[in-house]
């Protein structure tokens, strides 16, 4: 079965021009089970990339740093626990790579509601930024003038304005309940920002100044990606579970067309061109006048990237994908679309108990004899959400005692990683068939949680403040929900302080432990970790940690001042705790 | 049958959450009711629920090869919409070197309404369908109408969150059903729906088991949906009551229900009158997650989004 599987994919990357042949050594090595190709000498991939792509890695809580075209991962850096979007410091202009400066890239971790600030110069994690809780960080977003970022708070419904450097941050209710803001991004002028949340079927306009809600626009059902073209004038929102794609415009704030796209469109990404249609170049062309040809929307059910026009508004190709594409990335100099993928099944070897998901790279070079084929695909380390590149021009060589002679740092710098690995404790133990619910047992509290596509069961958690904990959770999905792909791995994180104590892998078979004292109160919410399906963000169930002298504990009540300061993960000083204001 | 001996009340509501012990007793029989009345428990059996699951597990595996008619789908519902089928490469009309589906991707359709992903209508002629309005009818050929709520959006969500336990044709046989005990619900069975209300039905999907002292393996819907959409769910259930596995696709288009309103029950549109009905939301949502009082973060409101609309305003076409 694999066997055949193998051999499509096969084809399909011996059709590129950089994998082509594959005689000499594969030839002499039939003796290797599952010998599939080799690269001819000469003809492997450049050792230089001329474009980096920053990676979130998701729920190994890194980010990974991969050359563009080479497809080789450089290094991973630590940043937490499960993190989600790549922000590069600079500007917003452009496409969703923006205009980075080359000083700094953001991330931020949705399991420990933090954002990460690394020093692209040294490579290192540089900045934990604390956000207030209760909140749960979905995606972040870069303002036009980089001083600000805004913020979606996926698990309290709230959105956020934050001042970078400072830290401080403006929290507003976006209701009413349910609410779950997810993917955000801000226009290039600096006027609004778009939300979507996907328990509203809406996409929320805010304007930046005072920072608030002006107008909710009605789009499909579910929406995620609301992505916004470099002139912008266009939003284009990702109608997860409408298959089509609603084009907003931005002037008129009102709903331009909708347009069908493809099953289970998740995320766009669009091109960009400078004032002389040549590739933008960030740092040396100006930032003002971009234009972009083609917004690229990734489609998980159908397995395929579609390609709409902005002139035509409507679809001019479909490319297809392996397997489940949930992000889309594209190079900063529109070469190459990034697929990334969710599930790899029958495309790598097994390597342990969770199979990896994949990168895979096709070109789209209209006037390229590869064009719409993939030309790499690589599996990669955790669960990666979003990815964005820059030029690699921006990162100054340091190698070779360059440091020398000044102007890499300023002043002290903390190395803080890896600052999310204390106080966890889990293992596994062979799948158990308890029923779900919570009993004391020698007084403890056992929680036993059955995870499926898509939810958890029960979904509600209360324990006391206080409370020894011991979580139980089951995978009992036999193949993924609507989508059935037999190699589904569920994921379970309880966000904010239980973070990195409560991640844990639920691949088929086995039953999670996680075992930690409740000793911070509030309603914190459970998500899965692991792409199971187009529902996967839908897939959610709240703990909450009830402080007995101060009641139930929900959004308003709870120890949330404490829960900022994630006790035992990093050192007074070491984390810029958010200072909550009205009015930023 | 020992885990089925589970001890669940409306105590799960409360913030000591669920309990329960070993020594207690819920017997399966005592759960089953219906208009006050003991009835047959409307669930598969354990040998169905087993079947059903490594079905489904091999249509799983089938898909990592190849097999089925589908490259990586999502069948049944590329039987439907074609998505997830791949034309040959070089169809008429395909670019050469590139992919186009057969589910009219990339082509106009007339009304966005049209474009929800599980109502996507275009007759596949190998399925010796000529005749296009009966897949036009699956969008708004329902019997018989349910008051201020559409069958069609609640089915939408029907299969995206209930069929992982409830089954693609809500006979409780999804693959997850025969890990669940008690197992999940058939909820076609017209001599036990019929004596369920519609507030009872509305406050399992909202509030879970829990909230009417049934199993805890029925997750609370409350924070995910909003009311509307739980009042659509609803209407979708009421519409497939009876309704037996289809024969043909016509057949499948055409869900004959056997469902008659039961006198006094609230429905989508009498409920914000109803007495009885607020009663049981504010129960329900005073323990939501994702609520905070005092902020605009409180619950049961209504967005107009997703195709969602007023119970006023809903209109649906129902067959002769």
């Amino acid at each position: 079965m694999q066997g055949k599987y193998k051999f499509l994919m096969v084809s399909a990357l011996s059709a590129s021009c950089l994998m082509s042949g594959a005689v000499n050594a594969a030839d002499k090595s039939l003796a290797i089970p599952g010998w599939q190709m080799a690269v001819p000498d000469g003809k492997d991939t450049p050792t230089i990339d001329p474009m980096i792509l920053y990676s979130s890695g998701g729920v190994d809580g890194k980010m990974a740093v991969i050359g563009i075209p080479s497809f080789k991962t450089y290094r991973h850096i630590d940043c937490g626990v499960d993190t989600h979007e790549i922000s590069f410091g600079g500007s917003n202009k452009g496409n969703k790579n923006g205009t980075p400066d080359g000083k700094y890239v953001y991330l931020n971790d949705k399991g420990a509601n933090t954002v990460c600030e690394f020093d692209l110069q040294t490579g290192y994690l540089a900045r934990v930024i604390a956000l207030p809780f209760p909140f749960g960080v979905h995606h972040i977003a870069m303002s036009t003038d980089g001083k600000n970022m805004f913020a979606t708070g996926e698990y309290s419904g709230k959105m956020l304005k934050m001042d970078i450097k400072s830290g401080k941050t403006e929290v507003i209710d976006w209701g009413p309940s349910p609410s779950a803001p997810d993917y955000i991004d801000a226009t290039r002028n600096g006027k609004y920002v778009f939300a979507g949340n996907y328990y509203h079927s809406t996409v929320g306009v805010f304007s930046t100044s005072p920072f608030k809600l002006i107008k909710e626009i009605p789009v499909g059902k579910n929406p995620h990606g609301t992505d916004i073209n470099p002139e912008s004038t266009m939003v284009a929102v990702s109608d997860k579970l409408s298959a089509t794609m609603t084009i907003i415009d931005v002037d008129k704030l009102a709903v331009k067309k909708v347009l069908p796209t493809c099953a289970g469109p998740l995320h766009s990404v669009m091109d960009v061109y400078n004032k002389d249609g040549g590739s933008y170049r960030a740092g040396i062309d100006s930032p003002d006048g971009l234009t972009s040809k083609y917004v690229y929307e990734s489609c998980f059910v159908a397995d395929a990237n579609v390609k709409v026009s902005y002139a035509k508004l409507e679809v001019v190709d479909e490319i297809p994908t392996h397997y489940r594409t949930g992000h889309i990335s594209i190079s900063p100099d529109n070469s190459y679309v990034l697929s990334l993928n969710k599930f790899s099944t029958g495309l790598f070897s097994p390597t342990g108990i969770v199979f990896p998901v994949n990168f895979e790279m096709w070109d789209a070079r209209e006037k390229s004899p590869t064009y719409g084929k993939t030309l790499r695909i690589m599996p990669v380390d955790g669960e990666p959400h979003n990815a964005k590149g820059l030029m690699a021009y921006l990162i100054k060589d340091w190698t070779k005692g360059q440091a020398e002679d000044g102007g890499l740092i300023t002043g002290r710098t903390d190395l803080l990683d890896p600052p999310h690995r204390a106080l966890s404790k889990r293992y596994f133990i062979p799948k158990e068939t308890t029923a779900p619910g919570v009993k004391v047992v020698d007084g403890v509290k056992e929680v036993h949680m059955k995870a499926f596509s898509y939810g958890y069961i029960p979904r509600q958690v209360r324990v006391n403040k206080g409370d020894k904990v011991r979580l139980f959770a089951t995978n009992i999905d036999k193949a993924s929900g609507i989508t059935k792909n037999p190699d589904v791995t569920m994921g379970l994180t309880i966000y904010g302080p239980y973070g990195q104590r409560s991640n844990m892998d639920l691949p088929r078979g086995v039953t999670g432990v996680h075992e930690f004292t409740a000793e911070i109160a509030g309603e914190y919410e459970i998500f899965c970790t692991h792409f199971c399906g187009p529902l996967h963000l839908e897939m959610r169930a709240a703990f909450f940690v009830d402080d007995p002298k101060k009641g139930p504990s929900n959004l308003a009540v709870g120890d949330y001042d404490a829960a900022q300061k994630l006790p035992g993960l990093l050192e007074e000083g070491q984390l810029t705790v958010s200072e909550r204001v009205k009015g930023l | 049958m020992k885990n089925a001996k589970l001890k669940i009340g409306l105590i799960a509501m409360t913030s000591l959450g669920m309990m329960w012990g070993s020594s207690a007793t819920f017997a399966a029989e005592k759960r089953c009711t219906a208009g006050g009345q003991k009835v047959e428990c409307p669930t598969i059996t354990e040998a169905e629920a087993k079947k059903a699951s490594a079905a489904f597990l091999k249509e799983g595996d089938d898909m990592e090869a190849g097999k089925g008619g589908s490259t990586y789908g999502i069948a049944p519902f590329d039987y439907l919409t074609g998505v997830g089928k791949r034309s040959d490469v070089a169809a008429a009309g395909a670019k050469a070197g590139t992919y186009k589906t057969e589910s009219g991707y990339g082509h106009q359709q007339a009304g966005s309404l049209k474009t929800e992903l599980w109502d996507r209508v275009k007759a596949p002629k190998s399925d010796g369908v000529s005749d296009k309005s009966v897949y036009d009818q699956w969008s708004g050929n329902w019997s018989p109408t349910f008051a201020g709520a559409d069958p069609t959006q609640g089915k939408n969500y029907y299969y995206s969150y209930c069929i992982a336990c409830h089954g693609w044709l809500m006979h409780g046989d999804g693959p997850s059903a025969s890990e669940l005990d008690p197992r999940p619900r058939t909820l076609t069975r017209g001599d036990y729906m019929q004596k369920k209300t519609n507030l009872e039905l509305f406050t399992v999907i909202k509030g879970g088991g829990e909230a009417v002292s049934l199993s805890s393996s029925m997750p609370n819907w409350g924070n995910v949906l909003q009311d509307q959409d739980i009042w659509n769910i609803v209407a979708f259930i009421r519409a497939m009551q009876d309704v037996k596995p289809p024969a043909s696709v016509a057949e499948y288009l055409n869900p004959k229900s056997t469902f008659k309103p039961i006198a006094g029950d609230v429905d989508a549109l009498t409920a914000s009158k109803s007495k009885d009905f607020q009663e049981a939301n504010e129960t329900l949502e005073s323990d939501m997650t994702g609520r905070a009082p005092g902020s605009e973060l409180v619950g049961g409101g209504f967005v107009e989004g997703g195709n969602r609309k007023k119970p006023s305003e809903v209109s649906v076409k129902v067959a002769k």
